[in-house]
């Protein structure tokens, strides 16, 4: 039967103007409009009720009822998500929406009821990743001993190991205040946030390398799940990942446009490709590809949906 | 229901943390999500879990240094220099000096601590009154949280998810205007009652003087140099402060003993504990709030009264006079923030550091007015003047700190202009 | 025997906090001078900050001891001396309240229970909870976090002891023992 109403609450860490955060607030008006008002979603942007982690322990308890998360949090408890970010596995942008469009990709979701309590309801995502660095790179082996700014997760700081940086884990908010004063040397970063935080400022070099994507994932808890009926679950799924989906959609149309704008400023900009990065991807997938048992699967996706 | 056992249990005496933390578990009952209890202890846990709070016990560490290590009384011996053989010299010294010792520490209460020790007596030796003289030390302590370095600001910082140097950054010009305006003050004051004359020191005398504080004036240097040039991180540059500290109180001057560095540091450690786990029980306190989306319940009632920020400013420096009447500083802060900062910059449209700026300068105002302040009542131990004699003396100062506030929230360049 | 126990374990939590405050000091120093020679190491960031945090909760439960906890303490010192020692034992028993709460807290955080009929097997404990406080990493120290958050536990442990304390000490009507004094 049905729970009666119920006002979700959706977290997500990134602030209120954000792609992802518009896409929450979208998807809780469409839910709102589709039970005619008896379910609507309060959204938690920024942070508010805490940090990834955190916030997956919510869901796991039931105190939370939804979350857009990065795949990041995920993957620190499901391995098989690592291979989501092997280098270079996305020749662009685009590639990387239809990677994680395919039905293999959405699959890897199944499990996660079981593994962590949650529903995964399907894949957004970020722009590709970019490194912004205070000194001047030429080569791979310019970022060797830098102290480079990552997303605290394993896949991630296994690559800049196997570049030879010191990859050190650092919350979104810090980055900025962090890369200014030279707290690190460098950043690993998107496009998007690049652009509109101005990190490019403090800068002496943007490196355009596009050498990883960024999946977010539209979590439910399992707990609160359970509880709701047939038709509320088909409703919810079906609007989430809908929008979820969007999110890829905006990457593609506005990922170029923010390197064109950050190129456009004048500052130093430089396109590299796998190349760049030497043995550092082949050490990558030596770790990742016995771990996450995944990365076949997914380069297998790549090159069927390459164009 | 939640506010009345806040209340009681605050005006009880329950220490701050505890009554923040008894309100969160209170409100999670009533509000019947007791699932939440579950991640209750890992959300105190990761409230501090900051880069920028190190900067706290280092800061504090680096004042212990400071004070042990005889730094503090050259610095001072120093402002004597430059503004001692005015009418009123000593009045302006202890400004100046206050100046001085506003780049260094970051608390209100420690500077008023130290510089009424130092200064008070001389002031009286020369013929001011107890009161005027406490007033003016108490004064010069409210620069401390506005010059950076400043825990106040880490602490909001921290909150906002904002760079601690930049919000650094905001605080100084607002630091100097509120400098100038007490200087003002000093002067009008001096108009309508003779000020004792002071003395100039002899060449040789204000060379020693200036040649003893030098190396101690690095300190300034490292930490506001450290960050503004962007070298080190505000937490760095305090451990930088702290080591040049060290090395210049332990070997140059001689003063600080190694058999005392142990009760040094449990001293830190104490103080520094005491600030920081009352962050920690107020990030679950704030974490309830926001899971009970009270800001945006407070925030809809707010944009029907005005939609106006400078209002809506206005309305928030008054309730801050008054929270700070019974709150002090860094627990008022704590408080306040995680409920008023998302209305002032998603409804309101305000910058985060002009706020911040506001926010914390009423707050440390807090710890000069009664029946609760901090500040206060440690110019008042010190001193040996009565609260209420101090806090007479103090009014010109006060109406001129609001003065201040005015401009600072009617103008976001004083606040915004050094952040790029 | 309760009052040695607690101004023992409070004389421990304040020397194992100062040292961690040293420890801040050196790691962030090492780090500006690492930093500086090319040389960074990535994991001292998240070491100071552990270390911070041990420090601030074990002197936290000193201070309770000491009964130095920031507190408004205006309507108890309007009042004469009999109501402030009612006052007195009033907080005491709140605080106690809340150290109990956090041991409860603690008990379901940890679920020492089902971690000890699962024989520690942390994969049948995650299964069984959905708790994964066992499996969570720390991101650069390479050890399970839950090693960090033990540090919730210890304090709860300092607080129930010095709560007891207090409150036994205040109903007794004996002084305040402050440690961090000495
Ligand atoms: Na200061
Ligand atoms: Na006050």
């Amino acid at each position: 039967g049905a729970a009666g109403a119920k006002e979700f609450r959706l977290g997500l860490i990134t602030p209120p103007p954000h792609i992802w955060t518009q896409a929450a607030e979208a998807f809780g008006a469409d839910l709102a409009e589709a039970t005619d008002g008896a379910h609507s979603v309060q959204v938690f942007p920024a942070r508010q009720l805490g940090n990834e982690a955190q916030m997956l322990q919510q869901l796991q308890t039931g105190a939370l009822d939804m979350a857009f998360l990065t795949i990041a949090e995920v993957s620190n408890r499901v391995p098989e998500f690592g291979a989501l970010y092997a280098p270079y596995l996305a020749n662009d942008i685009a590639h990387a929406g239809r990677i994680l469009r395919d039905e293999r990709t959405q699959g890897m979701l199944d499990p996660l009821p079981q593994e962590v309590g949650v529903v995964g309801l399907g894949f957004g995502m970020a722009g590709l990743r970019q490194i912004v660095s205070r000194g001047e790179i030429e080569t791979a082996e310019d970022l060797a001993g830098l102290k480079l700014r990552i997303t605290p997760f394993e896949p991630i700081r296994d690559f800049y190991n196997a570049v030879g940086a010191a990859p050190t884990p650092m919350p979104l908010p810090d980055v900025y205040d962090a890369l200014a004063n030279g707290q690190v040397d460098a950043i690993d970063m998107d496009a998007e946030l690049i652009w509109i935080l101005k990190y490019y400022e403090h800068a002496d070099v943007v490196i355009n390398s596009d050498h990883m994507m960024f999946p977010m994932v539209g979590l439910v808890s399992a707990r609160v799940w359970s509880q709701l009926s047939e038709e509320e679950r088909a409703t919810i799924a079906e609007l989430m990942a809908r929008h979820i989906d969007g999110t890829i959609d905006s990457y593609i149309a506005k990922d170029e446009e923010w390197l064109a704008q950050v190129e456009g400023t004048g500052k130093p900009f430089m396109e590299v490709g796998p190349d760049f990065f030497g043995e550092a991807i082949s050490e990558w997938e030596a770790i990742w590809g016995p771990k996450s048992g995944t990365l076949d699967m997914l380069r297998e996706v790549a090159a069927d949906t390459a164009e | 229901m939640t506010g009345a056992v806040f209340v009681v249990l605050l005006l009880g005496g329950v220490p701050i943390a505890v009554v923040l933390a008894m309100s969160a578990i209170f409100y999670i009952w009533a509000s019947d999500n007791t699932l939440l209890y579950d991640s209750f202890a890992q959300q105190m846990f990761s409230g501090i879990e900051s880069y920028g709070l190190l900067a706290i016990p280092l800061f504090m560490l680096a004042g212990e240094l400071m004070n042990d290590g005889g730094l503090t009384r050259r610095l001072v011996n120093a402002a004597r220099v430059f503004v001692g053989g005015f009418r009123g010299g000593l009045a302006y010294i202890n400004l100046l000096a206050n100046v001085f010792m506003a780049a260094i520490i970051g608390s209100a209460a420690s500077q008023i601590a130290v510089m009424s020790r130092a200064m008070v007596p001389e002031m009286q030796k020369e013929g001011y009154s107890r009161e005027f003289a406490a007033a003016t030390t108490a004064a010069g302590g409210l620069l401390s949280p506005i010059i950076p370095p400043s825990m106040l600001f880490v602490i909001y910082g921290v909150l906002a998810q904002l760079p601690i140097g930049d919000m650094f950054l905001a605080g100084i010009i607002p630091g100097l205007i509120l400098s100038a305006a007490f200087f003002l003050i000093i002067a009008l004051i001096g108009l309508r009652q003779q000020f004792p004359k002071g003395n100039w020191m002899s060449g040789g005398e204000a060379g020693r003087a200036i040649l003893s504080a030098l190396p101690a004036a690095l300190i300034p240097v490292a930490i506001v140099g450290g960050i503004l040039g962007g070298i080190a991180t505000p937490t760095e540059s305090a451990a930088i402060a702290s080591l040049i500290a060290f090395v210049l109180g332990a070997v140059l001057y001689g003063e600080l003993k190694f058999r005392n560095l142990g009760r040094l540091f449990a001293r830190t450690a104490v103080n520094a504990s005491l600030v920081v786990f009352l962050v920690a029980a107020a990030n679950v306190f704030g974490w309830v709030i926001i899971y009970e989306a009270v800001p945006q319940k407070l925030a809809a009632m707010l944009t029907t009264i005005t939609s106006d920020p400078f209002l809506f400013f206005l309305i928030v420096n008054a309730s801050l006079l008054l929270i700070g009447m019974v709150l002090d500083g860094i627990a008022a802060l704590i408080l306040v923030v995680p409920i008023l900062l998302p209305i002032a910059v998603n409804e309101f449209g305000i910058d985060p550091f002009q706020f911040g700026v506001v926010v914390c300068l009423n707050l440390v105002l807090g710890l000069l007015t009664p029946p609760v302040g901090a500040g206060l009542y440690i110019a008042s131990a010190m001193s040996g003047a009565t609260p209420t004699g101090i806090f007479r003396a103090l009014a010109p100062f006060l109406l001129s700190v609001l003065v201040v506030l005015i401009l600072l929230s009617w103008w976001p360049a004083l606040t915004t202009a050094l952040i790029d | 025997m309760l009052k040695r126990a607690s101004r023992g374990w409070a004389r421990l939590e304040l020397a194992l906090a100062a040292a961690l405050a040293v420890a801040v000091t050196l790691m962030i120093l090492a780090n500006v001078v690492t930093r500086a020679a090319g040389q960074a190491i990535y994991w001292t960031d998240e070491a100071a900050i552990y270390a911070m945090i041990w420090m601030t909760f074990l002197a936290a439960s000193a201070s309770i001891h000491d009964r130095s906890a920031v507190a408004v303490t205006l309507v108890p010192d309007m009042l004469g001396e009999g109501f402030r020692r009612l006052f007195r034992i009033a907080v005491d028993v709140v605080v106690l309240a809340f150290a109990l709460f956090m041991a409860w807290f603690c008990w379901r955080w940890f679920r020492p229970d089902v971690l000890i009929a699962t024989g520690f097997d942390t994969q049948a404990f995650q299964q069984e909870t959905f708790n994964f406080i066992y499996a969570e990493p720390t991101t650069t120290l390479g050890i399970p976090k839950v090693w960090v958050w033990l540090v919730m536990p210890l304090f709860t442990l300092g607080l129930i002891l010095h709560a007891l304390y207090n409150l036994v000490a205040g109903l007794r009507g004996e002084e305040p023992d402050p440690v961090s004094a000495a």
